[in-house]
């Protein structure tokens, strides 16, 4: 049986935000990392988390059903999620599936918090 | 195209050259194997990286529907891919052992629907390879599924090809 094969580590950026970098792969079995990142991150205050994909490897359908999860969760919870560090192939996954119009996409982290400010 | 590769053969479809045939257990996971042999199989065909990379993501997503919903998980049941090339297009074809009939059109999956409980998080798995190759097909008959996934090889020149042979590691 497989399992996940995925790294995520919390970092705080400011008072009101934090980074989610997540590396190795986005698949159903990163389910458990992924909201334990995301818990860790809201729980020391966050009130926006940049989900940082620089050091992804690999994405499935499973992935993107996770992450329309997890902004469900974070949307009823009032938090602001982003995502930085995609490659062109996932840029161009997140627009055909409007993922991008849920979680707003930015080139870097930086960006990101401008926007947040 | 005759690559010279003494694996290439011809195919029992006229004009289709045989790159690669593989089997692999139906484990969760081994979309990432299948991916893998996929890309050695097309490494003479130098398919630009955007292009590889969406033929990639198809392969990851049929060979886990054949895994999961052909197989149900059966690690005895192999999944069979076939990656195939013909003129100026290449095709991989993922067989499974699913037995369910005619196979129902899918539900198109919408964020907006999902984002408000109407539809289930997941299931982008068919639409995102619909989205990633330039043609499909989907055959079932009494025994098996088989989905067939076509790219179309633009720029394929023989000199590209030589060209490539060396930038492509």
């Amino acid at each position: 049986m497989a399992h996940e094969n995925v790294v995520m580590a919390v970092r705080k950026v400011d008072d009101k935000t934090a980074a989610v970098d997540i590396r190795g792969e986005l698949t159903a079995f990163a389910e458990d990392e992924l909201m334990s990142a995301y818990h860790q991150a809201v729980g020391d205050g966050a009130q926006a988390v940049v989900l940082n994909f620089s050091e992804l490897d690999y994405m499935t359908s499973s992935g993107i059903g996770l992450l329309v999860t997890l902004f469900i969760r974070a949307n009823r919870e009032g938090t602001q999620l982003y995502a930085v560090g995609l490659n062109p192939h996932y840029q161009r996954i997140f627009a055909l599936t409007r993922l991008n119009e849920t979680i707003r996409v930015f080139e870097t982290e930086e960006e990101a918090v401008r926007v947040r400010e | 195209m005759d690559t010279g590769d003494p694996s290439t053969q011809q195919d029992g479809q006229k004009g289709w050259q045989t790159l690669a045939v593989f089997s692999l257990p139906s484990l969760a996971g081994n979309e990432r194997q299948a991916m893998v042999l996929v890309e050695q199989a097309v490494d003479p065909l130098c398919l630009p990286v955007e292009k590889l990379d969406r033929l990639k993501t198809a392969v990851a997503e049929a060979t886990m529907n054949a895994i999961e919903h052909g197989n149900r998980h059966q690690a005895d049941l192999p999944v069979t891919i076939c990656v195939l090339t013909e003129g100026n297009r290449m095709s991989v074809e993922i067989t499974d052992y699913g037995t369910c009939g005619p196979i129902p059109a899918p539900e198109t999956p919408d964020v907006e629907a999902k984002l408000d409980g109407r539809q289930t998080s997941r299931g982008w798995g068919f639409f995102l390879i619909e989205k990633m190759v330039d043609a499909l097909e989907i055959h079932g008959d009494e025994a098996h599924h088989t989905i067939k996934l076509y790219l179309y090889l633009e720029g394929r020149a023989d000199q590209d090809l030589a060209d490539c042979s060396g930038s492509h590691e």
